[in-house]
């Protein structure tokens, strides 16, 4: 008895990796699942079990599953998903023509204004910007893909932000700018006007009539009330086609 | 896999894991946590959908079935692998004479 309230417990830790309303409504069937497959005797979740459940824990947490039914919240959700990857990319591929244009620099091969003088700095605001715009992507993928409405304002907020940082991005930065410098200039233009377009296009989507009901917790009052209604709505429409026994 | 397993009705989680591995002849042991996310996105995808829920020694046991849109897939599936079983056996016959 106690071996199994052991594992129980082991079990149970282990589905602290998944996301919280994934616990609550499905933790009791996995571990009843988990509890029937143990060995007599087990005493501890297995190691690859173990891993298995975090795997599976944490890519839950990471991807959250929209369904079907909320068609504009799932193709929301995938645009900011490609923008973040698109953003990902943006900082790899601005990082090697930064460093590039420093090392023509640097071998005297001078292509007009360089970084080289301003190389850390440089190099450090572009790896910031990178991961805070990477991150703040995924991260608003996921929350509305959890059907946080906070996630939705948050998400509308930032591209209104990003609008207003449209006009700033087509000022020069420096005069005469290397190879590098320009090619990054006009990407990045390019990429930024890009990333406001999916963006504005996740946005539109979130607040399109068809995902308002994926971002209104079932708990909330609106629910309920909405199911109620359509209940009483059901039954009455059902008693009305059978025919009432006297 | 897991929509074969639901072809001739609702399962609950642990018997989708003891007939995969019956199906798969013991190729395939599903774990718990691979099952639950694969079932979580048939889910969303509507390809499977919950039957019904009992509790079974205190615990919520949850009946899983294929919703229209599963059978569907999975016919189209099943169909797509008998095809390509169908063309590599026609083949082997080509090839060798062998196979019988």
């Amino acid at each position: 008895m106690t071996d199994q309230a052991d594992l129980e417990r082991g079990y149970r830790r282990l589905l602290a990796w998944y996301p919280p309303e994934f616990r609550r409504e499905n933790g009791q069937e996995i571990l009843a699942v988990l509890m029937a497959g143990a060995r007599d005797g087990q005493r501890r979740p297995g190691l690859a079990e173990s891993a298995d459940l975090i795997r599976s824990g944490l890519w839950m947490r990471l991807h959250p599953s929209v369904p079907r039914s909320a068609r504009t919240v799932r193709a929301a959700v995938r645009l900011m998903y490609a923008g973040g990857a698109a953003s990902a990319a943006e900082l790899v591929i601005g990082l090697t023509l930064i460093i590039g244009d420093i090392q023509v620099a640097a071998h005297g091969q001078f292509l007009g204004h360089s970084l080289a003088a301003q190389k850390p700095l440089v190099i450090t605001v572009w790896i910031v910007f990178g991961l805070a715009g990477t991150s703040l992507w995924l991260w608003m993928a996921r929350a509305n893909g959890q059907g946080r409405n906070w996630a939705r304002i948050v998400s509308t907020v930032m591209f209104a932000l990003n609008t207003l940082a449209l006009g700033g991005a087509f000022t020069r930065p420096v005069s005469h700018p290397g190879f590098g410098v320009t090619v990054l200039y006009f990407g990045s233009i390019v990429l930024f006007v890009a990333g406001w377009l999916v963006g504005g296009a996740a946005v539109w989507l979130l607040w399109r009539p068809g995902s308002d009901a994926f971002f209104n917790p079932p708990g909330s009052t609106q629910a309920l009330h909405q199911w109620h209604m359509a209940e009483l709505d059901r039954l009455r429409s059902s008693r009305a086609r059978s025919p009432r026994r006297v | 896999m897991i929509l074969t397993a639901l072809a001739n009705g609702s399962q609950h989680g642990y018997g989708i894991i003891t007939d995969v591995r019956e199906i798969s002849g013991g190729r395939v042991r599903l774990r718990a946590g691979t099952l639950y996310s694969a079932l979580d996105r048939l889910r969303a995808e509507e390809l499977i959908r919950v039957d019904r829920e009992e509790v079974v020694d205190g615990r919520l046991r949850r009946y899983y079935r294929l919703t229209p849109a599963g059978t569907k897939r999975l016919a189209a599936e099943a169909a797509r692998l008998q095809a390509a079983a169908a063309a590599a056996l026609t083949r082997l016959n080509l090839a060798g004479g062998m196979a019988t």
